[in-house]
């Protein structure tokens, strides 16, 4: 059981997908216009990561080494294809805010990546496990960016109206520009505290202070 | 060498450092102090023109970018280079392309964007891959384009905004011979940009002092009269109507083109280094101002003209000369 929690925990914060091993950026910036869209593409995948992990990890005894990744694709489309009909028949509104980026959860790279690093490798509860961590860490993720930059642009979450009447929205947040910026100054957060918490724990932080790694051209602190 | 090591794990035992090697003892401070009296005249003309809401902006803006870079370099540890005057001439520079009467939130939040997503993540001073008063002004404009235009925010003057009436009504709805007023700031833009005498004097102070080059400002304004010419000359046999193709001098008469070649595009960390990419880079400048004036949404297309083709220094960086002793890359 404790194995199962550690699969399950890793998703939510040390390995949390957009913004620690920094995967599946195309949804990240492209959807997150609003906390809504935000939550409805996390379901999405959650949906077909926790599933396609089920699946690959029944048959990986089965499938041909040479092949393994065109099987997860097929596996992945199916699932795909499988949400998109429901999204399309109880959540239409929804899907056409989306639009292609539902069809694109095929190549994601969160979905392939989990696939080959840890679904084709281990038994089926911890796939699970994993892809329900990594699937919740996504939305989580999607969905904090997503109200943050309704909250900016538009003054608004989930579709309320939130920062008073004087408000002016900072517009440039819900277009494209603003994803990047977003995403960037998140990613330097999330970078900040965990040197901060490194240091508190009286370790060396890991994240690296500048340059190519080769310990040559570092940034003295 | 140590054998059984690879090369990486030799650490160097020579101190290196970054180039400069040589210098002649001009600072930053010299040019900035530079920078600031080329700028004097523009903004003596601006507040001539608009009164005290002219030095309410620049002052305001001036502050905030200060404020700004002195808190984050506090903030992230870094020693302080606030003393070096850059941040203050990146607010007055940025001020100059916002309207007089700018509410004060958006010279603020425009200031410090400015500073901090133009300059100081990259690095700070040198480090910056734009140009810092452009990044704040696009911020600025494609969130508040209302209380960036200037006819929205200045009902009072009695001055006409020359690109809006170019935009949509052509360039034989400006008087005739209004050419001389236009020179002399009788025009609606941007509080400093559109002083364009004075900015010309300032620009001119510049390249006599040697802060800027020559070749940027004169190949983007080559780029501008050359393409703009091509338009009146050719432009309804490609089917733009007569009015909507003005006489290539009225580009350079009208909003912050003068503004953005001399004082914009010539910022030394955001436009190349070598003398043929300088003439490539100023051509390119010069040649999307006139197509964003013609086909584009917004009226001035010198700022997003200077901010796109700066994106392209790395590349305009590869024309050069082969190095000294070395091979052409």
């Amino acid at each position: 059981m404790a194995s199962v929690w550690k699969e399950f925990s890793k998703g939510l914060w040390a390995e949390i997908p957009p913004f620690r091993v920094v995967l599946g950026l195309c949804p990240t910036l492209a959807v997150t216009k609003s906390a809504e869209n935000g939550i409805g593409m996390g379901l999405a995948v959650i949906f077909v990561l926790v599933l396609s992990n089920a699946l690959i990890s029944l048959v990986r005894k089965i499938i041909p080494k040479k092949v393994r990744i065109v099987c997860f694709i097929a596996i992945a489309a199916t699932l795909v294809v499988a949400i998109e009909l429901l999204m399309q028949a109880f959540t239409y509104p929804l899907y056409q805010q989306l639009g292609i980026f539902v069809p694109l959860i095929v190549v994601n790279c969160i979905i392939l990546g989990r696939a080959e690093a840890f679904a084709a490798k281990n038994p089926v509860h911890l796939a699970i496990a994993d892809g329900l961590g990594m699937g919740i860490g996504f939305t989580v993720a999607l969905t904090f960016l997503g109200s943050l930059r309704e909250l900016l642009g538009a003054g608004q979450l989930f579709g309320h109206a939130v920062m008073g009447g004087s408000f002016k929205p900072f517009t440039i947040m819900i277009e494209a520009p603003g994803a990047f910026i977003a995403l960037g100054c998140l990613l330097a957060l999330m970078n900040c505290i965990s040197i901060v918490s490194a240091r508190r724990a009286g370790k060396e932080p890991s994240v690296n202070a500048g340059g190519c790694g080769c310990g040559c051209c570092e940034v003295k602190q | 060498m140590t054998q059984g090591k690879t090369f990486t794990e030799i650490r160097p035992r020579f101190v290196v450092d970054t180039p400069p090697f040589m210098h002649r003892g001009y600072t930053v401070n010299a040019m900035m102090r530079d920078m600031l009296i080329a700028l004097a005249p523009a903004a003596a003309a601006a507040i001539w023109q608009y009164g005290i809401e002219a030095f309410r902006v620049m002052a305001l803006a001036a502050g905030i970018c200060v404020l700004t870079q002195s808190l984050w370099e506090k903030a992230l540890g870094r020693q302080s280079r606030v003393f070096d005057g850059s941040a203050l001439v990146t607010g007055v520079l940025f001020a100059f392309l916002l309207p007089a009467g700018a509410p004060w939130w958006l010279v603020a939040t425009g200031s410090a964007l400015t500073v901090i997503l133009g300059r100081e993540v990259f690095g700070g001073i040198g480090c910056n891959p734009l140009c810092p008063p452009l990044v704040g002004w696009a911020a600025m404009t494609v969130s508040w384009p209302v209380y960036m235009d200037p006819t929205a925010v200045n009902l009072s003057s009695s001055l006409l905004d020359p690109l809006i009436r170019m935009k949509y009504y052509g360039w034989t709805a400006l008087s005739q011979g209004s050419e001389m007023a236009l020179l002399l700031g009788g025009q609606l833009g941007g509080l400093g940009s559109a002083q364009i005498a004075a900015v010309l004097a300032g620009g001119l102070y510049l390249l006599v002092r040697g802060v800027v080059r020559w070749e940027i400002p004169a190949a983007c304004l080559a780029g501008v009269l050359i393409t703009g010419a091509v338009f009146w000359r050719f432009g309804p046999a490609m089917g733009i109507g007569p009015a909507s193709a003005p006489p290539p001098h009225l580009y350079l008469l009208t909003g912050s083109t003068i503004f953005v070649a001399f004082f914009l595009a010539t910022e030394h960390s955001s436009s190349p280094v070598a003398v043929g990419g300088m003439f490539a880079y100023g051509l390119l400048a010069g040649f999307l101002t006139v197509l964003i004036r013609i086909f584009g949404m917004y009226p001035d297309g010198a700022p997003f003209a200077v901010l796109l083709t700066s994106l392209g220094t790395p590349m305009f960086d590869l024309i050069r000369a082969a190095p000294f002793g070395g091979k052409r890359s």
